[in-house]
């Protein structure tokens, strides 16, 4: 086909979701065959279970208590943290490394040109950036069960209703703050330094809640604690705030 | 059809450009001068890509606001750096941007036969020689069949062969209605089928000439 007939049928153009999904399945293709930032995150945390498991006495289960000093406290508490430090740090790693794809070759360019509302490109990264964080749970998490005798029986579905929510707060100011960290010179120290007082009650409520479920409780507990409307409130938030900021963020 | 009305650009306290007064019409721009002129900055001004410190950009009369995606559509930029994904290949690369700005994918075989790497579509981008790549990026910009092309430098690396090639691809390109700015300190080959010039010094415009009327705007 010469160029002439080409550009006499020019095609539909493609909409606001086809685009955002085209951009976010570049992340996973490029993802998938340079393996650079699953990997690192999957290390990371891999490294962090096994120290937290030849830390703890051998015979520790979920339901033990273990003396931190000034108290006793259940290791429940002690593991739903280690948990969500782990997730948090190695999430970190991962959004950092998702913002050098842009960066490397210059690509981040004729993205901040491309029609495509910049509302957009946040999506797009945010739920690349979500799949590989769901994807480090997917290992984690039975990691923790299988390691620390975590059985949530029929509670494991409640358990990722709260994952859930946690990652999608986590993604929307993980991809806010790596993009505006990857404008300056030192941007693998701000990311920590710009993201971390964002994400604590994130990720304290996240912890809370863990601890709920691994100590026992149900559905209608975890959603009736107020930890469980600050997770939701900070989604809703973080996602707004994110993809109205994000204009200003890219644009320099 | 852009008009720049006393540009200032800064990079913190160096003084990229300024007092930058120009009105670029349709047809070639070369834009010459030395190393830290400021022409790659006066090309990012004009894209949207660096904000100005002072001054306006205006698009056929009307100020340019980066928020409007029909004026990001018309515009195509390839800078210094390609502008492609390294673990894709130049075909998926050329793909995806000719998706994003609504052209047709029947454009990205056209297209890499003009700059001449229809042998080369499978091979990932960080497999290309820096000449390939400069190839690749010019490419990405013309599948998506901007009316307003900015090229930096798109000749340098490139053999004698490759730089025929990409004049050819630009000049099939060229049509009523659009406009390039290109880049170079090597005003030769770009002279040759440029319709005006401007050079730039220090950040300043040291002169602004339109080769078919002859006239010297400065």
């Amino acid at each position: 086909m010469n160029a002439s007939v080409a550009r006499a049928t020019p095609p539909k153009e493609l909409g606001f979701v086809a685009k955002t999904m085209l951009l976010a399945r570049k992340d996973l293709l490029v993802e998938a065959r340079g393996k650079e930032t699953l990997p690192a995150m999957l290390a990371f945390s891999f490294a962090v279970v096994l120290m937290l498991a030849f830390t703890l006495p051998a015979d520790s289960s979920i339901r033990a208590e273990i003396d931190i000093g000034p108290g006793v406290v259940p290791l429940h508490q002690v593991l739903a943290g280690f948990l969500w430090v782990t997730v948090l740090f190695a999430g970190l790693i991962g959004f950092a490394r998702g913002v050098e794809v842009e960066r490397a070759e210059g690509a981040l360019d004729p993205l901040v040109l491309a029609p495509l509302d910049r509302s957009g490109l946040f999506a797009s990264k945010a739920i690349s950036n979500l799949l590989s964080i769901v994807v480090l749970e997917i290992f984690l998490i039975p990691l923790f069960g299988l390691l620390f005798g975590v059985n949530l029986q029929r509670d494991w579905f409640v358990l990722w209703v709260v994952i859930i929510l946690v990652d999608i707060g986590f993604v929307t100011v993980g991809t806010l703050f790596s993009a505006l960290a990857a404008q300056t010179r030192s941007r693998e120290l701000m990311l920590p330094i710009l993201a971390l007082p964002v994400l604590v009650p994130i990720f304290i409520a996240a912890t809370e809640l863990t601890s709920d479920l691994f100590a026992g409780a149900d559905m209608g507990t975890v959603a009736t604690r107020g930890w469980f409307a600050i997770l939701v409130a900070s989604d809703v938030v973080f996602a707004v705030v994110g993809a109205l900021a994000f204009e200003f963020v890219v644009e320099r | 059809m852009i008009e720049l009305e006393d540009v200032r650009a800064v990079y913190a306290r160096t003084i990229a450009l300024d007092h930058v007064d120009l009105s670029i019409g349709d047809g070639i721009t070369g834009l010459y001068g030395p190393n830290g002129s400021g022409k790659s900055t006066l090309l990012r001004v004009i894209a949207g890509l660096h904000r100005p410190a002072r001054g306006h950009v205006r698009f056929d009369g009307a100020p340019r606001r980066m928020s409007d995606e029909s004026l990001r559509r018309r515009i195509g930029y390839a800078g210094h750096e390609a502008g492609l994904y390294a673990r894709l290949s130049v075909e998926e690369n050329l793909s995806l941007f000719a998706a994003l700005w609504g052209a047709s994918r029947d454009r990205v075989p056209v297209v890499l036969e003009q700059v001449g790497l229809r042998d080369r579509a499978r091979s990932r981008v960080d497999e290309l020689s820096a000449g390939l790549k400069k190839r690749a990026s010019v490419a990405r910009t013309l599948v998506c069949e901007p009316d307003i092309l900015l090229l930096d430098e798109p000749f340098a690396t490139l053999d004698d062969e490759s730089a025929d090639l990409l004049t050819a691809a630009i000049k099939s390109w060229r049509a009523p209605g659009r406009c390039a700015v290109i880049a170079t300190h090597g005003a030769k080959r770009l002279k040759a089928f440029a319709d005006a010039a401007v050079v730039l010094r220090r950040g300043l415009v040291a002169s602004d000439r339109r080769y078919d009327s002859d006239e010297v705007l400065r």
